[in-house]
């Protein structure tokens, strides 16, 4: 869709801001809501810039309220506007819990009204933001009906599900990972597209397959470069599935990686219980049991809160050596 | 805005430039802040058919929740039961005075709001009964409906979420430079809630389209308002930013007035306004509520003031045969109730069905509601109408 | 009921001469049936317990109804006969040119996919325990999993090891072609009769439902018969040059004849395209889909060369190697297999001369490679003396479909090819 159009090498946070702006062109519907996102430019500078252009009526700086930022986009929404609401930092996102799960989250199923908004979530850590500011609550989002959830890896995927989010007519929760911000650097298309939802093949693999999201998947990539296969006949041919929605999950991609690899990994940054993984091991063992060759192995953080302190952030965010070593033991399994 | 824009807002919300005259012509009126209408007097803005209007929605609202409970007790009626009786007035009152293209959040008690917006009664009562031709096919019980082709959205359990959703649309309309408004009611109790403050502070601080209904019925299930706040909240609309107003709950006019006020400052760009309605919850909290815990004193002092009774002597005084109305509307609600019993289960198989909307499914948004205030009506003459 | 005369349609039990609960051997008269042919006695197809009895005395039933339900499972304490015997070996589908197997297993046991490989392992006195996915792969391939080697933690079966084990058993058998590389594409394989049984009885073969791969294979197929108007065309082609310039560059004939399509769909566009849902699509870039036979009973997939209109000889050798070599090690990745705008297969190594190919969704077009035979032609010399001479020669077979062009193009195509095929020069 996007082939023999010009490209441009943005970072991830570029990518994010380019289809916020890209779509904000587009459609006059589209207000930005958020603490700091106006004159500030954004907390991480997302909005940068954003203010100049389309005036404080589209880029809103709201009162520090993130049930006041959900419930009045939902209200906004069903009136015809398409809003677009930050929360500062993801962990944020449990002061307006009630309005995206219980008034957004189900309005159409008890209503028949869709509400049509977009929650951006500056997600993970890495970086020794603490435990209240490196969550990554997917699950939380997940795990309730009406509620879309999508986790882009790269800066082409970051701007094409964002403009893809914005047109859903359901409420979506788009988690960007602030680690890859300004780490992960991508070729983008130039102009408007949408990334589907659905999962992507980040390398193709037939020994075993690596499946997760966010900065996981960079992790993943480096740590499954150069394994060595079991016989000792050079590298090791390991997929690596960059999953990019989590609600609703690409059952297809998954069950499809399963036959064609046989062992999974599955990696994610969240805290282990009722992670996304979770629900994809689930679906594995469930739908797949005859294309495995071994157990599925997860690799997630412990249930802990995410620490301050460098050394022990290291040691609870899943490591690339710790994600080599999963991958190591499965194969040789 | 930028001239590539190439999706624009649709204009079928936008009022003719009969209606915004109207509008403007009716919000010069200076605003009534006055506690009480006298009964007698002629009240400025109704006409007699607009008290009888008044007073048919609420005896509406009355006699489809007595033949609720009636079917609830037969067993009909699946999960809890609420009803508003003896608060009638609040939401027939406030919503007489909204336009068509205004938008409304209505709670448990309200009822009266979806009739006047244009609601059939059987289709309510289908809702109860969780028909599938009810107005949520099932998926939302009693009262938690909104119909959003008449510009109401259902309410949530968790209150006063709703608050902020009409803040939100308050918000979109001046954003938009729109001449409407949002309006929502909310009981005592859920102001102690977060989303109470926050959508208050939000309105004040945004100078919003918005009207905050406060029914303040005594008690939230059990608990009485002096273990619920330690001072009252009109008195915190100040500290918000705006005007706060305490009116008579069980007067319609009343609370009519008191609305059409507000709405006429919020169009003038007045901002917000907190009306609380003082009533008293008639009933328990549900049906399953025994009201033990009421002074009985309390009763029949507020029995007294019951809105149809007071709202019926003054239609009585100027000629309407206030029995007949009575008798009709009873007819009324017993054919929408033979039609709603009618109504088919849900297919247990659509059970899973509407939780995400396609992509490429129509856009569906709230529509404009009946709004027959006849000052909304376009007169010949342009101008203001004098009853 | 068992079919007993070839106009016999129905048959009515007379006496039943096992009883619920009973235990009978195989071939032990189990019932007395009659039809308007015969009255006959019905030997038992398997010893076990008979567990439910589904006609009654005096009832008349059509041909193929069950009658009765054995349970062949062993009795407690006493392993069963069928368990003791080794699994039969089935034919293997796609052997090419191979010998016949070892003589039939004995008819009275009727192959069964599911004889556990768990037995077989009990023999060597360890618990081999297999992950569902080498026990599904085994039983498509009716391997005997004991008999591999695991190379996983403690000589654990992995998913390679069987597959290995699988195209390993394939490659042992001698091909006895010419050709260097293992055949891309086998068809109609010849499979001889089991020889009857000793005791002269004929015992009807157990039937085992299609592997998935078949399934979705006979799937396509049949779609694109009943999709596309499919007819035939052939033309026979002298390929001398070709037979010299692939013994010059030491490569199979196939890239050559490849190139020479190729170049032949530059030239016919409308061959290189799509039809779907009355949309036809003209492709200028050339994607040629290479059928290739995976082992054994996987069937077929069609990888694809993209843009194999730049490509030389030399370079669509190396290319259709790859894939295949890819596509049997089951490394392919989706852009591997989509997007072929033209087909070429290529079964004709085991003699067989002519075909009719199945078009390949949406594509409107495939060209069929038969054996090169060498045949007496007539050739006439430049005096106009016309001679007897031996010419390696090859029918190529066209299926195109009718919807999208007519008969004098496809011939006109063909006629283009065979002349690029009869003037090559390396």
């Amino acid at each position: 869709m996007t082939a023999g159009r010009n490209t441009s090498t943005l970072t991830y946070l570029q990518a994010i801001s380019d289809g916020l702006r890209t779509e904000m062109r587009d459609d006059e519907r589209v207000l930005l809501m958020g603490e700091d996102i106006g004159v500030f430019g954004g907390a991480f500078k997302v909005t940068d810039g954003f203010i100049e252009e389309f005036g404080v009526d589209r880029v809103m700086d709201t009162p520090l309220a993130e049930s006041g930022i959900i419930g009045t986009a939902v209200g906004a929404a069903v009136v015809g506007m398409r809003p677009v609401c930050e929360m500062q930092f993801a962990d944020f996102v449990s002061c307006g819990f009630d309005q995206i799960i219980n008034v957004a989250g189900k309005m159409l199923y008890r209503q028949g009204l869709p509400v049509n908004i977009t929650v951006r979530l500056p997600s993970g850590g890495g970086f020794s933001g603490g435990p209240c500011h490196s969550q990554s609550p997917e699950a939380w989002f997940m795990h309730s009906p009406g509620i879309k959830v999508v986790a882009p890896s790269t800066a082409e995927d970051a701007k094409g599900m964002m403009i893809a989010s914005i047109r859903d007519p359901n409420p979506v929760v788009y988690m960007e990972h602030k680690h890859l911000y300004r780490r992960v650097k991508g070729e983008v298309p130039e102009g408007s597209y949408e990334t589907p939802f659905a999962a992507r093949v980040a390398r193709e693999g037939a020994e075993l397959v690596v499946m997760t999201y966010g900065a996981m998947v960079h992790t993943a990539l480096e740590a499954t470069e150069d394994l060595d296969t079991p016989s000792g006949h050079g590298r090791a041919s390991i997929m690596v599935l960059d999953l990019r929605t989590l609600k609703p999950l690409d059952e297809q991609a998954i069950l499809s990686a399963v036959r064609a690899c046989s062992k999974v990994v599955i990696v994610d940054e969240a805290n282990q219980t009722c992670a996304a993984g979770a629900q994809v091991a689930a679906l594995i063992a469930e739908h797949a049991f005859e294309d495995l060759d071994g157990p599925v192995v997860r690799v997630a953080s412990p249930d802990v809160p995410i620490p301050y302190s460098p050394p022990l952030e290291q040691a609870v965010l899943p490591s690339v050596d710790r994600v080599r070593e999963a991958c190591r033991q499965l194969l040789e399994y | 805005m930028s001239s590539s824009v190439r999706t624009r807002y649709p204009r079928k919300s936008r009022l003719s430039a009969a209606e915004r005259k109207a509008a403007m012509a009716t919000s010069s009126t200076a605003a009534r802040t006055g506690p009480n209408t006298p009964s007698d007097s002629l009240p400025e803005h109704l006409t007699l058919d607009d008290r009888v209007g008044l007073l048919r929605s609420m005896l509406l609202m009355r006699i489809i929740e007595e033949r609720l409970m009636k079917l609830y007790r037969q067993g009909k009626v699946p999960g809890s039961f609420y009803d508003g009786f003896g608060q009638e007035a609040v939401s027939v009152g406030a919503a007489w005075a909204m336009a068509a293209a205004d938008r409304l959040c209505a709670v448990h008690r309200d009822l009266g709001a979806h009739l006047v917006r244009g609601v059939a009664p059987w289709r309510i009562m289908g809702q109860y009964m969780g028909r599938e031709d009810g107005v949520t096919r099932g998926r939302e019980g009693n009262v938690h409906f909104g119909d959003h082709r008449t510009g109401c959205v259902g309410m949530v359990s968790m209150l006063p979420d709703m608050m902020l959703v009409a803040t939100g649309m308050a918000m979109a309309f001046k954003l938009r430079g729109e001449q409407r408004c949002a309006l929502t009611w909310f009981g005592d109790g859920s102001t102690s809630r977060g989303d109470f403050h926050e959508a208050m502070n939000w309105a004040g601080v945004q100078h919003l389209p918005v009207i905050f209904v406060l029914e303040n019925n005594q008690f939230a299930y059990s608990t009485p308002l002096r273990q619920q706040f330690a001072v009252n909240p009109v008195e915190r609309a100040k500290a918000y930013g705006f005007l706060g107003m305490s009116v008579d709950g069980n007067d319609a006019e009343a609370m009519f007035e008191a609305t059409r006020a507000a709405r006429a400052r919020a169009l003038d760009g007045g901002g917000p306004t907190l009306i609380e309605a003082v009533t008293m919850r008639m009933h328990g909290h549900a049906a399953h509520d025994d009201m033990k815990y009421v002074p009985k004193a309390l009763f029949e002092e507020w029995r007294k003031k019951d809105p149809i009774d007071r709202q019926s002597a003054r239609v009585a005084a100027q000629g309407v045969d206030v029995d007949a109305l009575k008798a009709e509307v009873r007819e009324q609600v017993e054919q929408a109730t033979q039609k709603a019993l009618a109504g088919a289960m849900p297919d247990p198989a659509t059970a899973t069905d509407r939780v995400f909307h396609p992509r490429d499914a129509d856009e569906i948004l709230l529509e404009d509601g009946a709004a027959p205030w006849s000052g909304f009506k376009v007169t010949s003459s342009g101008g203001r109408r004098s009853r | 009921m068992p079919q007993m005369g070839a106009s016999v349609a129905e048959g009515t039990i007379l006496e039943w001469r096992k009883q619920l609960g009973d235990w009978v051997e195989s071939d032990e008269t189990i019932a007395e049936v009659s039809t308007d042919k015969i009255d006959t006695e019905i030997p038992s197809p398997a010893a076990g317990r008979l567990v439910e009895i589904l006609v009654d005395v005096g009832v008349t039933v059509d041909i193929g109804v069950t009658l009765a339900r054995i349970a062949t499972d062993a009795r407690p304490g006493e392993p069963h006969d069928a368990e003791r015997d080794p699994a039969p070996p089935v034919e293997p589908v796609a052997q090419p040119a191979a010998p016949p197997r070892d003589p039939a297993p004995p008819v009275t046991q009727p192959a069964s996919p599911s004889d556990t490989p768990v037995d077989a392992g009990a023999r060597r006195g360890a618990i081999r325990r297999y992950s569902p996915v080498v026990q599904r792969i085994a039983a498509e391939h009716d391997v005997d999993l004991a008999a591999i080697e695991g190379t996983g933690r403690e000589g654990r079966v992995r998913k390679q090891d069987v597959i290995a084990f699988v195209e390993a058993r394939g490659l042992a058998d001698p091909v006895g072609s010419e050709a260097d590389e293992a055949p891309l594409h086998t068809e109609s394989p010849y499979r001889p009769e089991p020889p009857g049984s000793a005791d002269g009885q004929y015992k009807p073969p157990e039937g085992r439902p299609l592997s998935r791969m078949r399934q979705t294979i006979g799937a396509h197929m049949h779609r694109s018969l009943q999709t596309a108007a499919t007819c035939t065309t052939w033309i026979e082609v002298d390929v001398s040059p070709i037979e010299l310039a692939r013994r010059e560059k030491g490569m199979t004939a196939l890239p050559l004849i490849a190139r020479c399509v190729i170049s032949a769909l530059v030239e016919f566009p409308q061959l290189n395209a799509w039809l779907e849902d009355d949309v036809h699509t003209v492709h200028e870039q050339v994607n040629l889909g290479i059928a290739v036979a995976l082992s054994d009973d996987d069937g077929l997939i069609v990888p694809v060369v993209r843009g194999a209109q730049d490509l030389s000889a030399e370079g669509l050798s190396r290319c259709i190697r790859d894939l295949a070599s890819r596509a049997r090690a089951r490394a392919l990745s989706a852009d591997d297999i989509h997007g072929a705008t033209f087909t070429l297969t290529n079964p004709g190594q085991f003699g067989s001369i002519m075909a009719t190919p199945v078009i390949s969704q949406p594509q409107v077009a495939i060209l069929d490679v038969e054996a090169i035979t060498k045949r007496p032609v007539v050739v006439t010399d430049a005096f106009g003396q016309d001679a007897i001479a031996i010419r390696p020669m090859v029918i190529l077979g066209l299926s195109w479909d009718h919807r999208a062009l007519d008969g004098a193009l496809a011939a006109r195509f063909l006629a283009n090819i065979k002349r690029r095929v009869e003037s090559y020069e390396s």
